[in-house]
């Protein structure tokens, strides 16, 4: 696990990348929001330092990967697309609305899960019989308390005893605070490192 | 006709109902006919609606003096009414004087709640007097010509100015005056207020503070002396009052006896959940009521808004709950009794509800107040002060509100577009924007058309467009359709509609409310009790439910605060504690068993004392500090402080206010004698430390947001209209965060801590009682156990704030510890 929120499967050296929300930014800006468009390099710069630190053979991108329909953006992106080496999947989420082949002519491969040894690669969290999944789209959180009333939301890895849910990747995204138990691990993201809980 | 003419007109009218007119509306009128501007004093009930009314309908006599058979066409005035459920009854009042006078004038009203068809109508053919919102207002002005429609408009009324006054919008209602100024032929306005400590610079506000209808303008005041008596509700056995409740229900069985004995009585809570629960429990406990007691709040629809105030008017209810919804204008004869549950925290405020009764000119006022805890007692013996020495507050007009100003430019580039040179000059001459320099302008400017500074590479951003003859205008609809939907927000709360799923509107209800509830929830609203089904398209669906439940439906709202007036006077009741109880108020003097148990464990300050507590509980180690200035300086203070003692050591804080002290909760202990030593209390370096504590708040966000909703930076969606637009949705906490990495220069986001500084933490204030308590003798008392004064402080758990200067891994590794523990 990197602190970017990013997950290495070493073995297979293949990088999980979820909820990176491509294009909000520029998306808000075309109907009338001006949010700063410096926040919009701030994802590519986060990929790379991923990257960079993991040097993996693929990226798999659990979906949500641009925020909206086409915009200017996506040349960004073919340009970052076209500086990297790896090889990168697209599993298709509920905000990937950009048809395929424009993924594929950037020689990305556009699947709706993968499954790899035992492990199942989706979207939208789900537990399926036999296997263990590697999901996203909840942009999962949870809150701290301490002592004297003290309290912290932090953006987090949810894991259960069949799924590991990825944190949204993205730098301009929400989060949503998950409740929960001992059966639970939570992995979260403090500045430079990744602590348990 | 001559002006004397004209006046035997009204003097008639008057004579016909059997009054008088009073010397307030005779100058009014006369001032008005001379072609001033003007801003009347005058309170509630007091026929301030008829000195404005008339010689509305008189100048158009005059101008027209065949209006008998012949009516000229056009709207002629406008009356701007900060309440659209007041509309209905100015409309009255104004329908009585064009009607009995023989004129043809029609009277509409146009705002939130006017039907399409009806707004078409308007549209075709305006009627000859509006009654509107600030708000519809702006709306008008996002129409396409709508210099034809206020060509011909001879005044623009401003109804309780002071309700305005210090709020967005009023910035709202200034920028609108100032167009108008320019494009209406031949314009008087008038503004009308209740009696607020500024009143020369509410004048100025209105006006621009350097125009030329500042100087052809007027002030009237209605001089109405009230006599109001406050009577206190003090419970007979004290040892069983509790500290905190912040609700007053166990003073329930006080408060029956004096609705029995009243024609109609109003309760004012200070909130719309306090509210909701009253309502709830006088039925639980006095069933025989059914039917005859009512609840009115702002969330709860019209229908039923405009029911509960007909009811009053034919005398058919009992009791009232309400909220602050009925602070202002519609007169209700028939209340007898009002009672104020909790400290109403302004004095200004505490006069307008005690006004409500003994509504006919010359009666006798009476309130009753019903503290929710002990220390309200003191409140209530200094309002009783405050009452007589007439102590009423100032209302802070906003500056450089630059979230209206972008909101009002893109209205204007809307509707007929506009040149910035000439708008640049209107603009400048509101007391908003005096200051506004050339290169924020610019800014505003840019910011409109390029969404930033300088033009970007891939950069797609669209809202205003620049015309080759250098028009500002919006040709995009879409902008236009969701700028329209936008205006109304303007205090902004992601409202939701909540409505049976049989259909059957009942209200609107903050999301984060809803957002706590799980299907099958049941909880309170509007007096019922209803199991929550579902949110579909920014509606909540429920069906009646005979479960009893605990969750009232409940609302962020504004957070009341002691106003410095009330401060003041509540440090010297509280300094009459050790006198001879001779000498006391009856409050004070109840309150002894409290001030016994205070003086076990500490002190009562004097007058030269500061008091500071600390004590450690299960929940950690409490310091308490109490400076009694109100919540708003007790924000600034602790956090002020708390970022210093920060400094010292890394520390993490939990931060709690009220109006008489604020805590720092900490896991940790502080060494007050180093706090003392080192001085944290100077007023020296304020303004920077302050800022560098604001960062580490969530205050200056909280602003942003209202900031992100007015300026179009967030689109909270069409709440009416049931559209989700949630690709557009964003948190404003997340952009906060966005600004500040990337463009901390921006306007809108420095404003953001402007604002915190000026209207929350009120910088001016937090100075002066830093000076204050610079020249007290600090006296620390550690404790064994909580204190009264500490109580109502550490059992908040609600608002608090944190603030820490430890490393977030550090702060996580020992949550976690404990996490592990359990």
């Amino acid at each position: 696990m990197h602190p970017t929120g990013s997950l290495f499967w070493k073995e297979r050296s293949i990088l999980l990348i979820s909820d990176v929300h491509l294009g909000k930014v520029s998306h808000f800006r075309k109907f009338g929001a001006a949010v700063p468009q410096k926040a919009i390099l701030k994802n590519f710069v986060l990929m790379d330092e991923a990257i960079n630190f993991f040097h993996p053979q693929d990226i798999i991108f659990l979906g949500d990967l641009f925020h909206s329909s086409l915009n200017k953006e996506w040349q960004l992106f073919e340009k970052w697309a076209h500086s990297r080496t790896s090889k990168m999947v697209l599993v298709v989420g509920n905000h990937d609305i950009i048809s395929p082949l424009k993924y594929e002519n950037l020689g990305i491969e556009v699947v709706p899960e993968l499954q790899i040894d035992g492990f199942l690669l989706t979207h939208h969290p789900e537990e399926r019989e036999g296997f263990f999944t590697f999901s996203g789209h909840i942009h999962p959180a949870v809150r701290l308390h301490g002592a004297g009333r003290q309290s912290l939301r932090l953006s987090c890895f949810f894991k259960t005893k069949y799924q590991m849910i990825l944190p949204a990747f993205g730098a301009f995204t929400g989060s949503h605070v998950l409740e929960t138990d001992t059966h639970n691990e939570i992995f979260v993201m403090a500045h430079n490192e990744v602590l348990k809980i | 006709m001559t002006r004397e003419e004209l006046y035997t007109i009204a003097q008639n009218w008057f004579q016909q109902q059997n009054w008088k007119p009073f010397k307030f509306q005779k100058d009014t009128w006369n001032a008005f006919l001379q072609g001033k501007n003007g801003l009347l004093n005058a309170p509630t009930g007091s026929g301030k609606t008829y000195a404005l009314w008339f010689p509305i309908v008189l100048n158009y006599i005059k101008k027209n003096p065949g209006y008998k058979s012949n009516h000229k066409k056009g709207l002629k005035a406008v009356w701007i009414t900060p309440l659209r459920a007041l509309s209905q009854e100015i409309k009255q009042s104004a329908e009585r004087v064009t009607h009995d006078l023989n004129t043809q004038m029609t009277v509409g009203i146009r705002t939130g709640d006017t039907t399409t068809k009806e707004r078409a109508q308007q549209k075709k053919q305006m009627p000859d007097l509006l009654i509107t919102t600030p708000e519809s207002l702006q709306l008008l002005l996002a129409t396409k010509g709508y210099d034809k429609i206020f060509k011909d408009c001879s005044a623009i009324v401003v109804d309780e100015w002071h309700e305005l006054l210090g709020t967005k919008r009023g910035v709202q209602m200034e920028l609108a005056l100032s167009r108008l100024k320019t494009i209406c032929r031949d314009l008087r306005i008038w503004g009308i207020s209740a009696t607020i400590g500024n009143l020369e610079q509410a004048r100025q506000v209105l006006l621009g503070p350097a125009s030329k209808a500042l100087q052809n303008s007027v002030m009237i005041r209605a001089n109405l002396k009230k006599k109001i008596t406050v009577k206190s509700i003090i419970p007979k056995k004290m040892e069983t009052f509790p500290w905190r409740g912040h609700l007053g229900l166990h003073l329930l069985e006080y408060v029956v006896p004096i609705i029995n004995n009243s024609k109609t009585t109003l309760l004012f809570t200070n909130t719309r959940s306090q509210c909701e629960i009253w309502f709830q429990k006088i039925l639980e406990k006095h069933p025989e009521y059914a039917g005859e007691i009512a609840m009115h709040h702002g969330s709860i629809n019209k229908e039923t808004r405009y029911w509960v105030e007909n009811a009053i008017r034919n005398e058919t209810l009992k009791a009232v709950v309400c909220t602050s919804s009925l602070d202002l204008g519609v007169d209700f004869a028939p209340v007898e009794t009002v009672v104020q549950i909790g400290g109403p925290k302004g004095v200004a405020r505490f006069l307008q509800r005690a006004g409500r009764s003994g509504h006919r000119p010359g009666k006798e006022s009476v309130i009753h107040f019903l503290p929710t805890h002990a220390i309200e007692l003191i409140e209530a013996s200094a309002l009783q002060q405050a009452v007589k020495q007439n102590a009423v507050e100032d209302r802070i007009p906003y500056l450089n509100s630059f979230d209206v100003l972008l909101q009002y430019l893109t209205t204007l580039a809307i509707s007929n577009g506009f040149f910035p040179k000439e708008i640049f000059h209107e603009v400048r001459q509101t007391f908003c924007f005096q200051d506004l320099s050339q290169d924020q302008w610019q800014w505003l400017l840019n910011f409109l058309v390029m969404g930033s500074q300088s033009l970007q590479s891939y950069d797609e951003y669209k809202k205003v467009e620049v015309e080759e003859n250098g028009k500002f205008k919006v040709n995009n609809r879409g902008v236009a359709m969701r700028h329209r939907f936008q205006i109304g927000t303007i205090v902004g709360d992601a409202n939701l509609t909540v409505k049976y799923q049989k259909g059957g509107y009942i209200g609107t209800i903050e999301e984060f409310f809803i957002s706590k509830l799980n299907k099958g929830d049941v909880f309170t609203f509007a007096g019922r009790n209803l199991e929550f089904i579902r949110i579909k398209d920014m509606q909540v669906f429920v069906k009646n439910s005979k479960k009893k439940t605990s969750k009232v439906s409940s609302w962020m709202g504004s957070r009341l605060t002691l106003s410095a007036q009330m401060s003041k006077l509540l440090r010297e009741e509280l300094y009459t504690s050790r006198e001879d109880p001779e000498k006391q108020s009856v409050e004070i003097r109840s309150l002894s068993h409290l001030f016994k148990r205070q003086r076990r464990e500490s002190i009562v300050p004097r007058s030269e004392e500061f008091l500071i507590e600390t004590f450690k509980t299960r929940d950690g180690y409490h310091h308490l500090f109490y400076p009694f200035e109100g919540r708003f300086v007790h924000e600034a203070m602790g956090s002020l402080l708390g970022y210093r003692i920060s400094l010292l050591a890394p520390i993490t804080f939990s931060l709690a206010f009220n109006d008489y002290g604020f805590e720092l909760l900490s896991d940790k202990e502080i060494d007050i004698q180093q706090v003392i030593d080192n001085n944290l209390f100077t007023a020296d370096h304020l303004l920077d430390d302050l800022q560098k504590s604001l960062n580490a708040t969530e205050m200056a966000r909280r602003k942003f947001r209202d900031i992100a909703i007015i300026s179009g930076l967030v689109f909270t969606g069409y709440p009416h209209k049931g559209i989700k637009m949630k690709h557009l949705q964003s948190n404003s906490q997340l952009l906060f965060e966005v600004f500040r990495d990337y463009e901390p220069e921006n306007l809108l986001f420095q404003q953001a801590f402007i604002e915190t500084f000026q209207h929350q933490l009120e910088e001016g204030r937090l100075r002066l009682s830093l000076e204050r308590i610079a020249e007290q003798k600090i006296i620390w008392k550690p404790c064994k156990n909580p204190t009264p004064f500490a109580f109502p402080l550490i059992t908040d758990r609600l608002s608090r704030e944190r603030l820490s200067s430890e490393k977030l891994t550090d702060r996580i590794k020992r949550m976690a510890a404990i996490l592990a523990k359990k």
